[in-house]
């Protein structure tokens, strides 16, 4: 079985074709059948329900990834969590879903539907065991109501021979937060994407994302804000490596519609190169149809500091370890977000493992 | 929130009193509205052009009407090719001295400004009527330092023809896009400037571009060579009569600058706003050598402009300085391309723009460092202020960076004045309108001072701020 979308991660407006960031065609090959995967016993907290299905209308949300993907998990889909938050829950919801030879193609589609004034975090790992070929797509859709506040953290650790998508669609009404946290370090293809709609007022998204490309890796992202009610804030930001092969294309959005006045919207990029041979594009846009904004952009693309790392290694480090130290820094914002300890130093372990190797 | 107040400071429409007075449409000839190789052939006749532009025209024509449109940028619905006039020749011919140039085209210059330019500060100027060029003059002192300053036509039929042959569309061929491969088919007037090794210009030289016949094309090409360790400034300016029906510009400008040499290319551009200012700008630069790009860019209804620098040379620079501003109606796509293609090299784009009374800016952008570019360095920084929320303002740059030794930051911002600032300037003593009126004044000031004096002035009137309370 193959996969053929058309067009993932298109960029909001077009620019130029031979820079190649308009969207991404994605033809790869499925080593497996999309199995029933063993349903998972969750630590439901207080608060917190698990439906069989999607909420009404989660079909009506637009993603980061657009349609192509999307339509693919819901014809695939053979996992998946639906949860509906009635009250406040304090201990995050995780789930861990480990790929190998005998399940090697999971497609996992998620909703979360926030109440009034409700509060619910779920976590999502996905990991792979012994080398093989696997294939994960996850798609989740995400409505916060009135004073809700919802956390979405997916941490992505697959093996080198993986084909990876994290496709996020949310909407938020009055009041409410939602965060969404990508750690994307694993996996030989990467594709991810996060549309946040701020339908009402003083509604508030934060996406941070850490990646992290080695050997061939190739890191495909699109993270879209739109400011619909007034008064609302978007903070979107992406800290990453490249070393080795690897490429990636980053585009991130701030789009501030006409009436979304008094809104303001952040994102920036940092961008750590460590060999001649990546290849690093990135697309911030900021779109804005209403005077009374304020949004802002910051890029910085380049090389580890060498003060820096003389100072490290002057310390007594080997440069994998100092570089690994710069590395972990600058992913400190994105590992604080994770709420599992035993997670934080699985990723940490990865980062080392990885920077050991490099 | 008072950062948010609803009292704005009022920015007037550009005056173009001046530019939109319309002379009566008296050509010697006009071609066929349309697009047809015996349109184009014709265009090669009437200027005598030698068999190898004839072919390469007819070329250019194919190779527009194999390719699409632009699937990006803003909609160009308006423009109609059916119904373009692609070659209008004045009643005149070229003149070095103003009394010959016909009376009313004369008057035209003169109200523009453009004589007493030349008198003043300018070491030569050039100037187009719709499809020809009516006046180049050159002073006797900068000709006598070899440098060459004259028509495309008459360049392309004396001694430089070689040259000229051997640089034509080199740089933007015709294939690059559409509205490249139109002009490659119906190019008409423009300016050829050589400046031969060592001569640094310490005057700048002009070419004005003015379209009078109405829903016409102007298609001028502008080739600039600066020998090694040269230095020159370009001026270049544009102007029409506002008509009911589209006028096109699609002209091309191809630099090439030598080792160590330096050109600046500065640009004023207020076209009438029925015009579609689809124009090509690109320069090749040399080991060590810099392109300084100076823009304003006031009028059209519809631009799209990006010019281009090409770093082929290791140490080669590039600095670009634009504003834009778009009032009702008019939808501005402009910024910059750099292609880093040598080691330390370097790149700075900084821009401003301003959109009003539902007016669309729109800053576009692309740096790539390639694998050969190591060492490079680019900083880009583009600010916006929209002045209501009719207006649009959309930032869409794209870096693409392919050696890990290099460093490149961005920086982008929309939106208000910072309270912050405000409060520091109270703080000194300024009442709380004359620190925003300080503010805004200098919003467009890094970019009027790159300007010669007089064209800093002109840009200064075309801009009137009036404060009078908060602005963005």
């Amino acid at each position: 079985m193959n996969i053929t979308l058309n067009q993932v991660n298109l960029l909001p407006v077009r620019t130029w074709k031979w820079l190649g960031v308009n969207g991404t065609a994605v033809e790869e090959e499925i080593p497996g059948e999309f199995a029933a995967w063993e349903p998972q016993a969750l630590n439901l907290p207080q608060g917190i329900k698990q439906n069989t299905a999607a909420f009404d209308g989660a079909e009506q949300i637009e993603t980061g990834m657009g349609k192509d993907a999307e339509q693919f998990v819901l014809q695939n889909q053979n996992a998946g969590i639906h949860l509906t938050a009635e009250g406040s829950a304090e201990e995050p919801i995780t789930a861990e879903y480990v790929l190998d030879a005998t399940c090697p193609a999971l497609a996992d589609y998620n909703t979360i539907y926030a109440k009034e004034n409700s509060s619910v975090t779920l976590v999502l790992s996905y990991r792979s065991q012994g080398g093989a070929s696997v294939f994960h797509t996850s798609l989740t859709k995400i409505v916060a109501e009135r004073g809700a506040h919802v956390r979405l953290v997916q941490v992505q650790l697959l093996g080198d021979s993986a084909f990876h998508f994290d496709d996020v669609g949310v909407i938020e009404k009055e009041n409410a937060v939602v965060e969404v946290v990508h750690v994307e370090l694993g996996a030989r293809k990467v594709f991810s994407g996060c549309k946040a709609r701020l339908e009402e007022r003083r509604s508030r998204f934060e996406a941070e994302t850490i990646y992290l490309g080695d050997k061939s890796r190739s890191i495909d992202m699109n993270y879209v804000a739109q400011h619909i009610g007034k008064e609302t804030e978007s903070e979107i930001h992406a800290n990453g490596a490249l070393l080795d092969e690897s490429q990636k294309i980053y585009r991130g959005t701030i789009d501030f519609l006409r009436g979304a006045a008094y809104s303001v919207g952040h994102e920036s990029e940092y961008t750590l190169l460590f060999s001649p041979r990546v290849r690093n594009r990135t697309a911030p846009l900021i779109l804005c149809g209403e005077e009374n904004v304020e949004g802002q952009h910051a890029a910085s693309i380049g090389k580890i500091d060498p003060g820096k790392l003389f100072y490290l290694m002057s310390r007594g480090l080997s440069e994998p370890q100092a570089k690994q130290i710069v590395i972990e820094a600058q992913f400190t914002p994105a590992l604080e977000k994770i709420p599992a300890e035993a997670l934080r130093e699985a990723v940490r372990d990865w980062l080392k493992e990885r920077m050991s190797n490099a | 929130m008072k950062a948010f107040e609803e009292e704005k400071t009022r920015v007037d429409d550009i005056d173009r009193t001046i530019y939109d007075v319309k002379d009566k449409v008296d050509a010697a000839f006009t071609v066929d509205s349309g697009l047809t190789p015996e349109i184009v052939n014709q265009i090669s006749v009437e200027k005598k052009d030698p068999e190898w532009m004839r072919l390469f025209r007819q070329k250019s024509l194919r190779t527009y009407n194999e390719m699409p449109l632009p699937g990006w940028g803003p909609s160009l619905d308006g423009l109609d090719m059916d119904h373009i006039v692609t070659y209008v020749r004045p009643k005149t011919g070229m003149s070095s001295k103003w009394e010959q140039v016909p009376k009313d085209i004369k008057n035209t210059f003169e109200r523009l400004g453009i004589p007493q330019a030349e008198r003043l500060s300018l070491a030569g100027v050039g100037a187009q009527y719709d499809s020809e060029v009516v006046y180049h003059n050159v002073r006797a002192e900068v000709e006598a330092q070899g440098v060459v300053y004259t028509d495309m036509e008459s360049a392309l039929h004396g001694p430089y023809a070689e040259m000229i042959r051997k640089h034509f569309m080199k740089l933007v061929p015709p294939s690059d896009h559409k509205f490249a491969a139109l002009h490659g088919a119906v190019w008409s007037g423009g300016s050829f400037v050589y400046v031969p090794e060592g001569v640094k210009l310490t005057i700048p030289l002009q070419s004005y571009f003015r379209l009078n016949a109405p829903g016409a094309g102007q298609f001028e090409h502008t080739l600039i060579i600066v020998e090694k360790n040269a230095y020159l400034h370009f001026i270049e300016g544009c102007s029409a009569p506002r008509y009911n029906v589209a006028n096109l510009h699609a002209g091309c400008v191809e630099l090439f600058v030598g080792e160590n040499a330096r050109l600046r290319y500065s640009t004023i551009e207020n076209w009438s706003k029925n015009m579609y200012n689809l124009n090509t700008k690109r320069a090749l630069v040399e080991k060590g050598g810099a392109i300084e790009w100076v823009s304003g860019s006031f009028g059209s209804n519809t631009s799209c402009l990006y010019p281009m620098s090409v770093l082929k040379g290791e140490g080669a620079r590039t600095e670009f300085t634009g504003i834009t501003f778009a009032g009702k109606g008019q939808t501005l796509d402009n910024g910059s391309k750099v292609i880093h293609a040598a080691p330390n090299t370097s790149s700075r784009i900084s821009t401003k723009s301003i959109s009003k009374d539902g007016g669309t800016c729109i800053y576009r952008s692309s740096v790539v460092i390639t694998p050969e570019a190591a060492h490079s360095k680019s900083s880009v920084s583009c600010e916006s202020l929209m002045l209501d929320s009719e207006s649009r303002s959309d930032t869409i740059p794209v870096m693409d960076i392919q050696n890990d030794e290099s460093d490149v930051g961005h920086e982008a911002k929309i939106g208000r004045i910072s309270d912050t600032a405000i409060f520091y300037l109270m703080t000194r003593g300024l009442s709380e309108d004359d620190a925003r009126s300080i503010i805004v004044s200098g919003f467009a000031e890094p970019i009027a001072k790159e300007l010669p004096m007089e064209y800093a002035v002109e840009m200064n009137n075309l801009i009137k701020l009036e404060m009078s309370g908060s602005i963005g």
